[in-house]
């Protein structure tokens, strides 16, 4: 519970895709996703589903834990299958049960439908396993670098995030802390009715947000003492480092895209 | 509106992981679909914005739904519940913000987040009606609904659904704020002096 709350779904490695540099691992899903809306045909759904096994494979994470990113949807995806199996009418009919009938086309929309959805998961929760959302923010932050020209403050949104991911912890204590410390004091959190059960989350949110807000003041003291003035010339504790591997995958992706433009009917 | 310095930075970090540690607390409400949710993580949003002005209560609403999709992601793979709840957010904190600005008391804030609940049950049935729904249908690549069903959800479940949202954070918040409003003064009377 606790460690899935820092660290999301990481799942510790050193293949090809862990070492990857974050931001060609933002490149590429991010391409991804558009161009998965490009296949519609047997043949670039193989080419599709190619790609994105080969990434899992290549990452050497059990393909247990990728499934299991697909659970909590594998029902809609059942229904919205189905949904398509019955209600397409196209091509020859395949199978009559008296006045329902079941078409070729129908089944091909539900089987592409149901693929480009999983794989769309697949690829995004093959991110979370990879990469830790620190670095995540690293590539984010770089990636949005010439956004500073219009003035959106990127440096700002990285370091805030960073305090954020810093403080998830600490404060998951100190909430323990605190539901532990009112429920001797005779607070109900678990039932009650819904008066009692407001009372009860107020009684947890008042001291949580007085003693985050005293920490929150403290670190900002901490860095004004220490000199911080914001991101202009600061230098990293984390560096990033773009490898040929980077340049490899990105162009894989793009190949990708193009042969998929090209097969698409 | 006020620049904000590095104090207001680190609080709003802070305060992202508060939210974000709500968010996850958060509970279906029993007659509705269980694909809408509660919970109170607009709260500290409503603070920062309070002590920092608006824009300090947006990053929060946007850091905590960015945490949320790294950390616990999306079933769908794209961030479609998180730019709901993200909009969601600040059409409620927003019109709570500068109705209670007007005035600064008990009285203000009341009506401030009666505006606040309003404004996000209307704003967020129109956006469902063309923005939501329809994404959710080409990702999720469900059916199409036709415009009269997607009306008739939004009608029976959203909108109500909203409202009774709004309403609960309202009431918590309100609690909050007759307990914490001296202090939250304080803190605003030492920074911007």
């Amino acid at each position: 519970m606790m460690n899935s709350m820092i660290i999301g779904k990481y799942v510790p490695g050193d293949s090809v895709i862990h070492r990857m540099d974050p931001r060609a691992k933002l490149l590429v899903i991010f391409i991804y996703v558009f161009i998965v809306f490009l296949a519609n045909n047997s043949a670039t759904y193989a080419i599709l589903s190619v790609f994105t096994f080969s990434l899992v494979v290549l990452s050497r994470i059990p393909l247990s834990f990728v499934l299991k990113g697909l659970k909590p949807v594998i029902w809609i995806v059942a229904i919205t299958f189905l949904l398509h199996v019955f209600m397409t009418k196209e091509g020859d009919v395949l199978y009559q049960i008296g006045s329902f009938s079941i078409y070729e086309g129908g089944v091909k929309q539900g089987v592409f439908i149901s693929l480009r959805f999983l794989l769309l998961i697949m690829i995004t929760t093959l991110l979370t396993l990879t990469t830790t959302p620190i670095e995540v923010t690293d590539g984010v932050e770089s990636l949005l670098g010439p956004l500073k020209k219009v003035h959106v403050p990127v440096h700002e949104l990285a370091l805030m995030m960073s305090i954020s991911l810093r403080f998830i912890p600490t404060l998951m204590e100190e909430t323990e802390k605190i539901i532990k410390a009112q429920t001797a004091r005779g607070v109900d959190f678990t039932g009650g009715p819904f008066s009692e059960r407001i009372k009860a989350i107020v009684s947890l949110l008042v001291p949580l947000f007085i003693s985050s807000f005293k920490r929150a003041e403290e670190l900002a003291t901490a860095m004004e003492a220490r000199g911080y003035r914001g991101g202009e010339g600061r230098t990293k504790f984390r560096q990033l480092v773009w490898k040929w591997t980077d340049t490899a995958f990105l162009a894989a992706v793009l190949v990708l895209a193009v042969v998929l433009f090209a097969l698409r009917s | 509106m006020k620049k904000l310095n590095v104090r207001a930075f680190v609080l709003i970090g802070v305060y992202s992981s508060v939210s974000y540690l709500l968010m996850l607390l958060n509970f279906p409400l029993p007659p509705f679909p269980n694909f809408l949710l509660v919970d109170f993580s607009d709260v500290p949003a409503l603070i920062a914005a309070l002590l920092y002005g608006p824009l300090a209560g947006v990053f929060v609403e946007l850091l905590k739904n960015v945490l949320n999709y790294f950390i616990v992601g999306s079933p769908t793979g794209v961030p479609i519940g998180h730019i709901a709840n993200f909009m969601a957010g600040i059409t409620f904190i927003l019109p709570t913000y500068y109705v209670y600005h007007k005035t600064k008391s008990k009285k203000g804030m009341l009506l401030g987040l009666a505006a606040g609940t309003a404004v996000m049950a209307l704003v967020m049935s129109v956006l469902n009606y063309y923005v939501f729904l329809p994404a959710y249908t080409i990702f999720l690549g469900a059916p199409a609904m036709s415009a009269p069903e997607t009306k008739a959800l939004i009608i029976s479940a959203i909108l109500p659904f909203n409202a009774v949202k709004g309403s609960m954070i309202a009431i918590v918040f309100m609690l909050l704020f007759v307990r914490l409003s001296q202090w939250l003064q304080k803190q605003t009377a030492v920074h911007h002096v």
